[in-house]
């Protein structure tokens, strides 16, 4: 959960650099430190990573420079290496090496037993610099901090070193400001061992690939997997733990590799489980795992190109420019490093049923296909790409939800479009279509058996949609706050809506009238909304997070800013923290002006990641 | 709009013998306020409210306290109203709602002749109105204030013709000394889009608080 940064592990203020330039000359007297050329055409040093040339240091300006780069001068030279060879398990480090290239510290020793050397590891340490402007190579500026494992090879099988040792290196280099391991799966046991670890592919093109060739396995073997299973993965770690229950034939070859067809070579035939033998014998792939977001609460952001894809007509307020401006606004704040990024995904059509009438998301479909202007209503414009949107909007909740109940992140905000909550079971309206927050909901209770899901709206306009679909369940609470139905769209969510037969009491709606600012807005949601929630003790919390009540916003007649919503969102987390291990998954609803759009979401990621202070650089303008 | 297809023809209904615990218990189980007093061949003879039988009871309690249990009521027909105001089928819900709010009651019996047919009520004139003003159905009401011409009223369903918004009620009534207040009944979220263009139009889109300081 949260991370104090600055104490945990001792790692608090810069050293004085005197200090570490002592701490360089110690160990160049000791031949424990080397420069290094970085060049495939010279000679390795040894391991199995980046072929590296060892020659004498650089200067003590650059390695000086480099190192305050890399670790801010957090750590003496001497003081990383022993924080580097820890004993685990009876394995020690030996002959450990700090080595300078250009841009780049690299740590190489071998791994030892007593005196018997088993294995070697070579780990590089080097920052990431991106591009400050997207399309523009440069200017570059320095981004995240990265541990690469160039190599680690043991000799005999050394039972759980690995997952030893990097767990206290994820420790350590949290501690440091690193924000990512990265690595190539490459080697035959590496390619499943990284996955299982919780490493997943740094390139999203490569995973999807991944998963066509895990599709491809399916169908040639005729296992009894569905399709929609397979889509649903969006993580490498649940491809190695896909489908336990089956196990299939591989064959080994006598370097150790592993193929899924039997040659002359590979001819040894062993059973492993579906995930872990496609692993096994899939092609290399680059692997990543967060080790630290710069933030106390790691949030997670589902955003997708797909989501561009439903168009509204000129003049529409629900036009695709909203989240192109909120995922620009991202990457401008420098947010891109301290987010974890997930992948929406199409869900299987059994989670939409749950919501909504089959014949009314094929009657949808049709429409988009047809070519069709609106759907139902003149205000739900669509266009052909608008039904697969609408699906991938409401597998990115559930992305989200996997993300929060795996442990993935602690929260997670959903940059979704088009938005859900006017949608009912067979109803479009209010620029919505599909119920993402609801069938988010019955989804983390049918896929991982949530018992009771608070749902808080906070958009503007009464959540319609949603209400209707819980009104009957005691164990769905759903509380909106919005503009007054007799001022505002759709004219529902009055105070005597309070849900019906078993779920009469499980909904709350909070009206406020038209000019309410962040006062009566923050006032009332102390006053109700808090409470409801400590009553129900909920085990997850999702919210409909539209910011159309920004004063800003011209749909609808509530005047609060940026700062309702950094308390709001603070205090659900709070109340997170004590009921549900911080388990909220929000998700965007409306808010049509971009500019009041894009600063409030931004403080209410933000705030999820558990920043403090001021909602957003540019939230005054 | 006449009466007979508003009125509640289900009726509950004692009989004048019937004892005010009888009429009591009925109150409370059909969860209503008057019971049409009638007798043979459903002759309306009188009505009964929980009013009546509350005044009774403590009536009662009073005298009952100063000088024992002598001259307590034992039946309806002892304190029910028997100077009826009553409508027929054939009356319109404008004079129910004249009745209801000049005379300060709660239900008006509604009699063919002297056989009792049906009962309004001050809930049956509300749901009536809530469905007029179409208020639980969805969209959102603008206020439109305009000259007191119908060229005016004409002018403004023009606009909203043209902008193709649903309308799902449009309500005109007087304003002031030369105005009519429109309330327009719009089912789309894109109010403001409306609001905006009907100003641009020249009309004034007032919020509900404007009537409210408007008397």
């Amino acid at each position: 959960m949260a991370f104090d940064t600055t104490r945990v592990g001792g790692f608090g203020e810069p050293l004085p650099e005197r200090d570490i330039l002592e701490g360089f000359d110690r160990l160049i007297a000791a031949d424990r430190l080397f420069g290094a050329d970085l060049d495939s055409s010279t000679i390795k040093k040894s391991g199995k990573g980046t072929p590296f040339l060892v020659r004498r240091h650089p200067s003590h300006h650059r390695m000086l420079a480099l190192w305050r780069d890399l670790f801010a001068n957090r750590v003496l030279p001497q003081g990383l290496l022993d924080a580097l060879a820890p004993e685990v398990l009876g394995l020690a480090h030996g002959g450990g090496l700090l080595l300078f290239g250009k841009d780049r510290v690299l740590y190489d020793c071998d791994i030892v037993r007593g005196n018997e050397g088993v294995g070697h590891l070579t780990l590089s340490f080097y920052r990431e610099r991106e591009p400050v402007f997207r399309f523009l190579p440069f200017p570059r500026r320095p981004g995240r901090r990265i541990v690469y494992i160039e190599g680690i090879s043991l000799l005999a099988q050394s039972t759980g070193y690995a997952s030893s040792l990097f767990r206290h290196y994820e420790r350590l280099f949290h501690d440091l400001g690193f924000h990512r391991f990265r690595l190539k799966a490459s080697l035959s046991v590496g390619k499943y061992y990284w996955a299982k670890e919780g490493f997943d592919c740094e390139d999203r093109l490569q995973f999807r690939e991944m998963r066509e060739n895990l599709l491809a396995l399916v169908r040639r073997l005729a296992l009894p997997v569905e399709e929609q299973e397979v889509r649903r993965l969006n993580h490498a770690s649940m491809v190695a733990t896909f489908r336990r229950d089956l196990t299939i034939p591989v064959y080994r070859n006598a370097d150790g590799y592993y193929a899924t067809v039997r040659d002359a070579s590979h001819a040894e035939e062993i059973r492993f489980p579906l995930g872990k033998a496609f692993l096994l014998c899939s092609d290399p792939w680059d692997g990543y795992k967060v080790i630290y977001t710069d933030t106390p609460r790691r949030t997670g952001l589902v955003w997708s190109e797909g989501y561009l894809g439903h168009e509204s007509r000129p003049g529409h307020p629900e036009s695709p420019k909203r989240l192109e401006a909120l995922g620009s606004a991202i990457r401008e704040e420098g947010m891109r490093e301290s987010l974890i990024f997930l992948e929406p995904y199409v869900p299987a059509m059994e989670f939409l049923h749950a919501v909504h009438d089959p014949a009314y998301l094929e009657a949808f479909r049709g429409a988009a296909a047809r070519g069709d202007r609106h759907f139902a209503v003149r205000d739900c414009a669509i266009s052909q790409g608008s039904y697969e949107a609408a699906l991938l909007a409401a597998g990115g909740v559930m992305a989200g939800i996997d993300a929060v109940l795996s442990g993935r992140s602690d929260n997670v905000f959903c940059a979704v479009r088009p938005p859900g909550h006017h949608a009912g079971r067979s109803t479009a309206m209010g620029f919505c279509f599909v119920n993402n927050v609801a069938a988010g909901a019955r989804y983390a209770r049918s896929a991982y058996g949530i018992g009771r899901v608070y749902i808080l709206d906070w958009d503007v306009h009464h959540g319609n949609g949603t209400q209707a679909l819980f009104d009957e369940d005691p164990l769905t609470f759903f509380c909106s706050l919005h503009e007054h139905p007799s001022f505002c769209y759709p004219g529902t969510g009055r105070r005597l809506e309070r849900g019906r037969g078993a779920g009469l009491g499980a909904t709350l709606n909070v009206p406020l009238a038209p000019h309410a600012g962040d006062r009566e807005m923050i006032e009332a949601f102390e006053r109700e909304v808090v409470p409801s929630i400590e009553a129900f003790r909920p085990e997850l919390i999702l919210l409909s997070a539209g910011f159309d009540a920004h004063r800003d916003d011209p749909i609808a007649g509530i005047e609060c800013t940026e700062d309702a919503y950094v308390h709001m969102t603070r205090r659900v987390l709070e109340l997170a923290d004590r009921h549900c291990g911080g388990r909220v998954v929000s998700v965007l609803e409306g808010g049509y002006r971009t500019e009041s759009l894009v600063s409030s979401a931004i403080a209410h990621i933000k705030t999820l990641q558990g920043r403090e202070g001021s909602p957003c650089s540019s939230a005054r303008g | 709009m006449f009466v007979g297809p508003r009125m509640k023809r289900d009726l509950v209904t004692v009989t004048p013998g019937a004892t005010l615990e009888e009429a009591a218990r009925l109150l409370t189980a059909h969860r209503i306020h008057h019971l049409p007093v009638v007798e043979e061949g459903n002759r309306l003879a009188g009505i009964v409210s929980d009013t009546d039988l509350r005044n009774a009871t403590l009536d009662g309690m009073f005298r009952g306290a100063d000088s024992g249990d002598s001259g307590r009521p034992v039946t309806v027909a002892e304190i029910m109203t028997r100077e009826l105001v009553t409508l027929s089928p054939g009356d319109t819900l404008d004079d129910a709602m004249l009745i209801l709010s000049g005379q300060r009651i709660g239900a008006l019996p509604v009699v063919e002749g002297e056989r009792l047919v049906g009962i309004v009520t001050k809930a049956d004139i509300l749901s009536a109105l809530l469905s007029t003003l179409d208020i639980e159905g969805l969209g959102v009401r603008i206020e439109v204030v305009l000259p007191r011409e119908m060229k005016e009223v004409a002018r403004l369903a023009a606009v909203l013709a043209d902008q193709d918004v649903e309308v799902r009620s449009l309500v005109i009534a007087p304003h002031g000394a030369d105005g009519y207040a429109a309330f327009v009944r719009v089912a789309t979220i894109d109010v403001a889009s409306v609001r905006s263009r009907l100003r641009t139009k020249g009309f004034t889109v007032g919020e509900l608080s404007d009537f409210y300081e408007g008397g």
